[in-house]
């Protein structure tokens, strides 16, 4: 283990069957936690969850798990229980989204994590969190992106213009249960800056509804949004000759910049154009003009063009062209992973970094039960020894 | 261990140099945290969302409140040589500093990692930009759209047959909430080793991040591609209009009891035992087929009704929310992930607090509202700094605090 990664010397329990609560235990293994991911005998559904490598193992699962250990743990046993305990005595943090009714019988209910660790951090990750009248409900990434209020606001641009009858739209994969997964592992870390064991209550739904506040804020000024008006008046997605690209000028220079790029047509040299009010009011047919000329040029050549001149533009990169960017690579953005049947890999570590160098990946997603030691030889000496102190004490 | 009192991160102070959405969401998540957050400004270069902007079709500046909500602010003139002195010593007196500048731009202000490692050898700076501190386009300047566009989210997501599709704010603020979880990772390193760091958070990255899954899979050869609303493993699975106007209902069936389930609610039993919908597989085969039976149930229910109903027989399923059913919904106000926010004026407006909820802590959230610009100079140059009143009158005279 990297010694000068940020949390270094932390050990997390991960029991999650769902991409929120896995997200948060792959961002804390990045950043040098040991995540041990306890799986039940049936395993982590997430090692079944799409997209698929052609050997038909989970490119998900391989994401989601880079880094981590395994242990193969039955709660349905008492055995299993005490194997379960004797790893969170090791444990600064337990990540869990069992579903509330099912936590007491695995021994994971909120008082009886507390009154056997109570130094934990015991983090709960569910769909609409562990409190309030919707904590039971369950939901997918397609329930929880419109349950933020996101989903209902997609698409807009080009895709709400070219299918205004279509309904609306989700994010590709799993957007809305990794913003629950992020806003957990900041929570847990809170909790764990604090130094107080406790209950964390985190909830997708929440996380999503935070990212999405200005919806709200709107919402209390009176100007509703909807995915056919909330469009930028002009620019937006732009179909080139071989591709998109996606425009968007905020700043009085990046309009002038974009009319340069353009190579000064006629109609731009309107007077009144010069004002941002009347060019937001004629946007429909700036938008025409715009989209008319791009159709004549190629992604690159505008695309490079537009960096010169100050314009903000960017070419929608398919996932090859960000795989192989030169941008990427220099920044080593992509950690090249051995996957058993599948090869080598390339997997992104984390979004952010400490120093010039990315975190690393400290190795592939485990194998069921790769770990198992953890648990039958130290470990269950501790669950022994805790199992007797807990039976002292009660 | 001793009770205390407090916030999860009270007692942490933030030196704010951020702007614009994805950097004053970072100090604004971390705000609500009880870290002591200094939002650093200058009437002579205004923070641009406090302004409006029309290519977004609205007068007003309606998205800076949030963000802004519960910080400290001051003035200050970067441009001016004792303006960069005295944010060093604010600095100084800070745990973490944030920025989302351009790469470099920190560096040409005297304010660079090097600059601020030697008035306060542990800062941790977090940095938030568009595509890193470092890297061939470490100097592009991009907003949210760009973001997603840059890192694949925008590429993937889209109708089938239809063109990308833009990110908006929820990106930039995902850029933020990741930029919190990173700066609160290198504090727990500062505890341990006693060092600080420079904290690099790359907006084009964290969308690259949320479409990991797809990433990975296509570094091994596995062609991705937009799909709309389909799942390839779970069907029926999308979004179904409701009786009422514009009220659509997401469904997502994944296992083969809740299938069971839901054709018995939509009046339709005899298909539970159907073989050509027999498993997962089939009904994703024939996926068309199941979507036209949903809908044909769902055109005629009223949507949060049948919303209750298929998560009482544990079908996932919720309407598509529109930001007046977040303001209205009791379960988030009870969460406090949505809050009133009491402005100066005496004013009050919604806002989103903090998701999650603390059982060791006092609960995080907002205190105040909007701070004025340079409300909050008495106390930062004042108390924090021990500047003198006659000292600080001079420096707005010089237009140094400006």
């Amino acid at each position: 283990m990297q010694q000068d990664t940020p949390l270094a010397g932390i050990r997390v329990v991960e029991h999650a069957a769902g991409v929120a609560g896995a997200w948060a235990g792959r961002l804390l293994a990045a950043m040098g936690a040991e995540v041990i991911m306890v799986e039940p005998p049936t395993l982590c559904p997430l090692r079944k969850e799409a997209p698929l490598f052609a050997n038909g193992e989970s490119a998900l699962f391989e994401y989601v798990a880079a880094g981590k250990r395994s242990v193969v743990c039955d709660l349905e046993t008492a055995v299993g229980r005490d194997v379960l305990a004797a790893l969170l005595d090791t444990a600064q943090i337990l990540i869990d989204d069992t579903p509330l009714q099912q936590r007491p019988q695995w021994g994971l209910d909120r008082e009886g994590v507390a009154a056997r660790h109570p130094d934990l951090v015991h983090l709960s990750v569910l769909p609409f969190g562990a409190s309030g009248p919707k904590a039971g409900w369950t939901a997918s990434e397609i329930n929880l992106i419109h349950a933020g209020g996101e989903g209902y606001l997609l698409p807009n641009g080009l895709s709400a213009h070219l299918f205004p009858d279509r309904p609306p739209l989700k994010i590709a994969g799993h957007f809305a249960e990794l913003q629950g997964g992020v806003a957990a592992a900041l929570s847990a870390l809170s909790a764990l800056w604090f130094g107080t064991g406790q209950f964390v209550d985190a909830s997708v739904q929440d996380a999503n509804v935070a990212v999405g506040a200005f919806a709200l804020q709107r919402y209390g000024d009176g100007s509703i949004e909807h995915r056919h008006t909330r469009s930028f008046r002009y620019g937006g997605v732009i179909e080139c000759r071989d591709g998109y690209v996606e425009l968007l000028t905020l700043e009085e220079r990046q309009w002038q910049g974009l009319v340069h790029l353009m190579d000064d047509p006629e109609w731009a040299r309107d007077e009144e154009l010069n004002d941002p009010v009347t060019r937001s009011e004629r946007g429909d047919a700036i938008n025409a003009a715009i989209r008319a000329w791009a159709r004549e040029h190629d992604v690159e050549e505008l695309v490079a063009r537009a960096q010169k001149l100050g314009v903000p533009m960017a070419r929608y990169n398919t996932p090859e062209q960000i795989l192989t960017g030169g941008h990427e690579t220099a920044r080593g953005t992509f950690q090249d992973v051995d996957v058993p049947g599948v090869g080598e890999v390339k997997i992104q570590a984390a979004p952010f970094r400490f120093s010039e160098a990315p975190l690393a990946l400290s190795a592939a997603a485990p194998a069921p039960g790769a770990d198992q030691d953890l648990v039958t030889s130290g470990a269950a000496a501790a669950s022994r020894a805790g199992a007797a102190a807990r039976t002292a004490t009660a | 261990m001793t009770p205390r009192s407090g916030k999860p991160l009270s007692g942490i102070r933030i030196a704010d140099f951020t702007v614009h959405a994805a950097g004053p969401f970072c100090t604004h998540m971390l705000s609500q945290l009880g870290a002591e957050c200094i939002k650093i400004e200058s009437a002579q270069r205004l923070d641009i969302f406090r302004k409006p902007h029309a290519v977004y079709g609205r007068a007003g500046p309606a998205t800076f409140d949030q963000v802004a909500s519960n910080k400290l602010s001051v003035r200050l003139n970067l441009k001016h040589p004792e303006g960069v002195a005295l944010a060093r010593r604010l600095v100084a007196a800070s745990d973490v500093a944030a920025e989302s500048f351009r790469a470099g731009v920190m560096e040409r202000l005297g304010l660079g990692y090097a600059d601020l490692c030697q008035v306060k050898p542990d800062i941790v700076m977090t940095s938030v930009s568009s595509s890193g501190q470092t890297g061939p386009d470490s100097h592009f300047a991009g907003y949210a759209p760009l973001f997603g566009a840059w890192g694949g989210l925008g590429h993937l997501t889209g109708y089938e047959d239809g063109p990308p599709v833009e990110m908006r704010h929820v990106m930039d603020h995902s850029v933020g909430m990741n930029a919190a979880l990173a700066t609160v990772a290198a504090l727990h390193r500062r505890r341990r080793t006693g060092e600080g760091s420079h904290v690099d958070i790359a907006a084009r990255e964290v969308a690259s991040s949320l479409a990991g899954d797809a990433l990975t899979a296509a570094s091994a050869g596995v062609r991705m591609h937009r799909m709309g609303n389909a799942d390839p493993q779970r069907a029926p699975h999308g979004l179904y209009a409701s009786r009422q106007h514009d009220r659509w209902l997401s469904i997502a069936v994944s296992s083969d009891d809740e299938w069971a389930a839901l054709t018995g609610i939509i009046g339709k039993p005899e298909l539970a035992s159907d073989p050509r919908y027999a498993n997962a597989a089939a009904r994703v085969a024939a996926r068309d087929e199941v979507d036209a039976v949903v809908a044909n149930w769902a055109a005629f229910v009223e949507a949060d009704e049948a919303a209750e109903m298929l998560q009482e027989a544990g079908i996932a399923a919720h309407v598509s929310w529109r930001a007046e059913d977040i303001a209205r919904d009791p379960h988030l106000a009870e969460r406090g992930a949505v809050v009133s926010v009491s402005e100066t004026d005496g004013g009050h407006r919604m806002a989103v607090g903090f998701p999650a909820r603390f059982s060791g802590t006092d609960a995080p959230g907002l205190d105040r509202g909007t701070p004025g610009l340079g409300e909050h100079e008495e106390y930062v140059y004042g108390e924090i700094l021990g500047l003198g009143r006659a000292d600080r009158a001079r420096l707005v005279e010089d237009r140094v605090i400006y």
